[in-house]
């Protein structure tokens, strides 16, 4: 029924999407957005191993804690910048932050 | 959980979290697009909870709980056009993009199915909350305090950067300050 490559095909396509959302989108905030689905894939396919790899081991559940702090951290730093560039922007777009442009 | 409540309880999960997750990109409305990646990253956590890691399901429910609305919080403070009423198109190469995206999609599905991984069924009970407390706080412990400590450094490393003046304490040029 459920298999491996079930759940890791399932983390692909979610990878996808959120590869999409950092690519295709001008705004920081949905750029990050994009980010926390390609970590919420990476988490997906490492409960996939712990299930159906190595089941008996809780190291597995390690990893994905340590994702989750990832995704954590990643928001927090994220909206930090968020602001700090707002404040001297007034703009969260990409697209308009160029200044390291060659 | 026997193979068929599991297969029960994954694949309208899994159809649900892709679909919410692609709509978060679709949708005009901030609000709407943090309450989408909530469902999709929630909905997540009834996976787990189905692939018989039930602590990891419900810390991945709380924790993305809070941290979505926060984000939301986030997007209606800091988007141009945050209730999509305006029609505003906030993206760019949008065929690319997503040309780009299947293919990556695409490729790591491939590699997921070609690829012989190991496999082993659960023989008894998954590795409970004692078994990762264990593991916390002994193998992994150092990588354990390592997180810890850059938890630390983001929270004083995101303070630093949001506070008024940024990190060096000076006015912002054109800012508020």
């Amino acid at each position: 029924m459920i298999s491996l490559p079930v759940v890791l095909g399932v983390g692909a396509v979610m990878f996808g999407i959120g590869l999409y959302g950092v690519l295709g989108q001008t705004n920081a905030i949905m750029v990050m957005m994009g980010v926390e689905l390609m970590l919420g894939a990476s988490m997906l396919n490492l409960i996939g191993f712990m299930r159906y790899a190595w089941p008996d081991a809780a190291s597995g559940a390690f990893f994905v804690l340590i994702v989750m702090t990832l995704m954590a951290l990643e928001a927090a730093v994220g909206f930090a910048l968020v602001i700090s560039v707002f404040r001297n922007r007034r703009t969260a777009e990409l697209d308009d932050l160029t200044d390291l442009k060659g | 959980m026997s193979s068929l409540g599991t297969a029960l309880v994954f694949w309208p999960s899994a159809a649900i979290m892709l679909v919410t997750g692609l709509y978060v990109f679709r949708t005009a409305s901030m609000a709407r697009a943090g309450l989408l990646l909530l469902a999709s990253l929630g909905v997540e956590g009834l996976i787990f909870l189905a692939l018989a890691s039930e602590f990891l399901g419900v810390l991945q429910l709380l924790m993305m709980s809070g941290e979505m609305v926060i984000m939301t919080f986030f997007m209606v403070m800091f988007m141009p056009d945050p209730g999509g009423l305006m029609g505003m198109d906030m993206t760019h190469e949008k065929r690319r993009s997503a040309a780009l995206a299947v293919a990556v999609a695409v490729g790591l599905a491939v590699v997921a199915v070609v690829t012989d991984w190991p496999a082993q069924t659960l023989n008894g009970e998954a590795p409970d909350v004692r078994q990762i407390g264990f593991e916390v706080m002994g193998r992994s412990m150092f990588s354990f305090l390592f997180a810890g400590i850059t938890i630390l450094f983001a929270m004083v490393g995101g303070t630093l950067l949001a506070k008024h003046g940024g990190r060096l304490g000076l006015p912002a040029p054109g800012g508020d300050r």
